[in-house]
């Protein structure tokens, strides 16, 4: 494994996990916009946003990828499948523990505690991200797999 | 014997609300939102589906309301009864402002107290969640008593001491000087929050205060302030802060008749409803919360777009299928009681007109809008120009084949109008893909001058100068009276004044108030009330075709029609004069509110002059 490709490989695996979320969007799936999420941490316009959210992402995704590429170190493999599982991980995490708690520390996403005074502009994701829509979950978990799988990949073919 | 519907007051967090009758029984509230279950559910599902008493003690007959009112613009409630004992006074409301506090985020607050003498006071909890109308699971932990269900617990405290137990009333001695004080706490997929009394009484005093602050500043001039400020408070009481989606109503199959089955779950947000709701925001200078309702109709109609769904659950969600309720008697026997609204399927093409127009608003009030939000704006538009020519179900939401609706072809028309109108303003800046904007607005100028054609054609009866319900109907459609608002006629142009007139004449229902339509005809057995907010439209309409004097007799006695604390319903029974449908009722106090402004702008010297430019 090529301990020193993880970077690459993490900005390649985060471009196909982003992909995968904004055509899930453009199909009409999911609300779930992890870069206009990211990038409202910057910028209230959702166009600007977006551009920012997207390096933002791509910055969190080479953490990731780093994390990927030392478990993979660890077991002392790297595989596609291995990759998957850990995707499958990663999305379970994202799901109940990263996306529901940002909403206490975003200054533009409300939370459902929210009340008059509030000036968040965006719908807090709720559990599992359920309310950007039914198939939020599924969605995550898809790009979050096509993420692992990927650096799986990549890394072992390194 | 159900109290009428104009009795019951609500309390809000701007979460969810509850209704409270006047003995003090709380019997409609849903938790954690205002589409979540039933707690208390009395309102639509008998006794047996529970209430939360606070009052005094005795039957009904042996105290009397002596007064009962919102306290000056905030959202708590005072009722003052006189009994045997002497008088006593509860104060109530739910905190809206919770965040960045140890507080549930449902938090409801009873304040019961005593002016002369001891007197006696019955407090009866008796919570039945959801449809099935269960017993939760009840513990007594400390002095609290907590019922749970899976996901969800409620809490009930009371100082001084008072065991209270669920489903069986305790009686209790209010001394003056010494108030009972009641904190009703919810926690739902949470841990519950415990808060004592005097924390809770400072959060309610608190979120007074508030209220107070945020009703500061708005317009001295306006047409009786202190119920437009009593709308403006209704209207925010009922958008749900989390995402800013307005709901309709707070409740689920208030009868538009009672015993019948025009039994509808309003507790939805309406695209529709929500954008007449911007203009009234605007119009007092509230530009947040009209701001916030375009961020969540961008969200919430990701999905969906360039459609426009007709109504959406506060998150943005279809809402759940429209299913009746086996088992519930429905108000004063109203069956059947309904969750869910299946007018989410229709087609409705008026709505596109109403977004439109609250889009144009924002954008002449100074608020650019965002390249998203325009791009939203602008695939509406296109949709119109699309499918203006097909039926569809219009803004009744008739329930059947779609028509022509000239309502609904007038609405299309605004939709484009404004279109171009913001296209215009945003012009400069979007020079580089000038040729594809001019096309794209050429589109929407050519198709906005077919449907102006199209209704003068074949909306218009020639021989009574009136524009009718559909087309090739002789029937009249109260929706019509947005006529002088739009700016397709000018607002004094005989074709509008006659249109008004008959409407007037047409679908007259006794005093100021209206029907719709003419009762009964939309293919559902039996008939309903009066419609209000079309009495409000119709006062709105003749202040912008400049019949003042008219508009402010109208305006004036409908204000004489509102609840004993100034809330109105959706509908009013003619003979009895008793609200009808779901309470209180957003469209309504939204109509209130835009006919005063409408009132106050035409009191304005220089109105004449701005109204023919808007006409150019």
């Amino acid at each position: 494994m090529d301990w020193a490709g993880w970077a690459l490989f993490g900005l390649l695996a985060t471009a196909a996990l982003t992909a995968v979320l904004i055509a899930a969007q453009l199909a009409g799936v999911t609300r779930l916009d992890l870069p206009l999420l990211l990038g409202t941490l910057v910028t209230e316009d959702p166009d600007r946003a977006r551009f920012a959210g997207f390096f933002v992402h791509l910055g969190v995704g080479e953490v990731f990828a780093f994390g990927y590429a030392a478990t993979f170190a660890l077991l002392g493999r790297a595989a596609w499948w291995l990759g998957g599982l850990l995707g499958l991980l990663h999305a379970a995490i994202a799901l109940t523990v990263l996306v529901p708690l940002l909403s206490g520390v975003h200054p533009r996403i409300a939370s459902n505690r929210a009340g008059p005074a509030s000036t968040a502009a965006l719908e807090p994701p709720g559990l599992l991200g359920l309310n950007y829509g039914a198939r939020t979950p599924l969605v995550t978990v898809i790009a979050h797999v096509v993420y692992g799988t990927a650096l799986g990949l990549l890394l072992e073919a390194s | 014997m159900a109290p009428p519907i104009e009795d019951y007051a609500m309390l809000g967090d701007t979460r969810t609300a509850a209704l409270v009758a006047p003995d003090g029984s709380i019997d409609w509230l849903c938790v954690p939102r205002f589409d979540g279950e039933p707690v208390f559910g009395r309102l639509v599902g008998g006794s047996g589906a529970g209430s939360f008493r606070l009052g005094p003690a005795g039957p009904a007959g042996s105290f009397s309301v002596r007064a009962r009112r919102y306290r000056p613009d905030s959202a708590t409630l005072e009722t003052i009864w006189e009994t045997r004992g002497g008088s006593l006074t509860l104060t109530e409301a739910m905190v809206g402002e919770v965040a960045g506090r140890l507080l549930p985020t449902t938090l409801l607050v009873r304040r019961l107290s005593a002016d002369a003498g001891p007197v006696e006071a019955t407090l009866l909890f008796d919570p039945r969640p959801g449809v099935g109308r269960s017993r939760p699971r009840i513990e007594h932990r400390g002095g609290v008593l907590v019922a749970s269900w899976p996901g969800t617990a409620v809490a009930v405290q009371a100082e001084p001491h008072v065991r209270v137990e669920a489903g069986r009333p305790v009686t209790v001695r209010v001394e003056p000087g010494r108030p009972l004080t009641v904190a009703v706490s919810v926690a739902d997929r949470e841990p519950l929050v415990h808060v004592t009394a005097a924390t809770a009484w400072a959060a309610l005093e608190a979120d007074e205060r508030a209220w107070q602050a945020w009703c500061r500043g708005i317009d001295e001039d306006l047409p009786h302030r202190d119920m437009v400020l009593r709308s403006l408070l209704t209207l925010r009481l009922l958008t749900y802060s989390p995402t800013g989606a307005p709901v309709a109503a707070p409740t689920t199959s208030l009868p538009e008749h009672v015993g019948g089955i025009r039994n509808w779950d309003y507790r939805y947000a309406w695209p529709r409803d929500a954008s007449i709701g911007v203009g009234a925001f605007l119009g007092v200078g509230k530009d947040q919360e009209a701001r916030r309702f375009m961020a969540w109709l961008l969200h919430a109609t990701r999905l969906y777009r360039p459609r426009l769904p007709v109504l959406l659950t506060v998150h943005g969600r279809r809402p759940v299928a429209e299913r009746e309720v086996t088992g519930w008697p429905g108000y004063a026997g109203s069956r059947p009681v309904r969750f869910g609204n299946a007018a989410a399927d229709q087609h409705q093409l008026d709505g596109y007109g109403w977004v439109l127009d609250a889009a144009w608003l924002l954008t002449d009030a100074g608020h650019g809008l965002y390249a998203e939000t325009w791009r939203a704006m602008a695939g509406f538009a296109d949709t119109v120009a699309a499918r203006w020519r097909e039926p569809d179900a219009g803004i009744w939401e008739v329930r059947g084949p779609g028509a022509h609706h000239v309502h609904s072809k007038l609405m299309a028309w605004l939709a484009l109008d404004r279109a171009i109108r913001i296209a215009e303003h945003r012009g400069p800046r979007r020079r580089r893909f000038g040729n594809a904007h001019a096309r794209r607005r050429e589109r929407w100028r050519r198709e906005r001058d077919a449907l102006a054609a199209d209704i003068t054609d074949r909306g218009f009866d020639a021989a009574r100068g009136t524009f009718t319900r559909s087309y090739g109907s002789a029937e009249l459609d109260a929706a019509l009276l947005v006529l002088p608002l739009l700016g397709m006629l000018p607002a004094d142009s005989p074709r509008i004044r006659t249109t008004i007139d008959a409407i007037r004449h047409d679908l007259h229902a006794g005093g100021p108030l209206l029907y719709r339509y003419p009762p009964g005809r939309d293919g559902l057995p039996g008939t309903e009330g009066a419609f209000l907010p079309c009495s409000f439209w119709l006062a709105q309409a003749l202040a912008a075709s400049g019949r003042l004097r008219e508009a402010t007799e109208l305006f004036d006695a409908l204000v004489e029609l509102a609840s004993p604390v100034g809330l109105y319903a959706e509908e009013m029974d003619p003979a009895t004069r008793h609200h009808l449908g779901n309470f209180p009722q957003a469209l309504t106090h939204a109509a209130l509110v835009q006919a005063a402004l409408a009132i106050r702008d035409a009191r304005q010297p220089q109105y004449a002059a701005a109204q023919s430019s808007l006409d150019q």
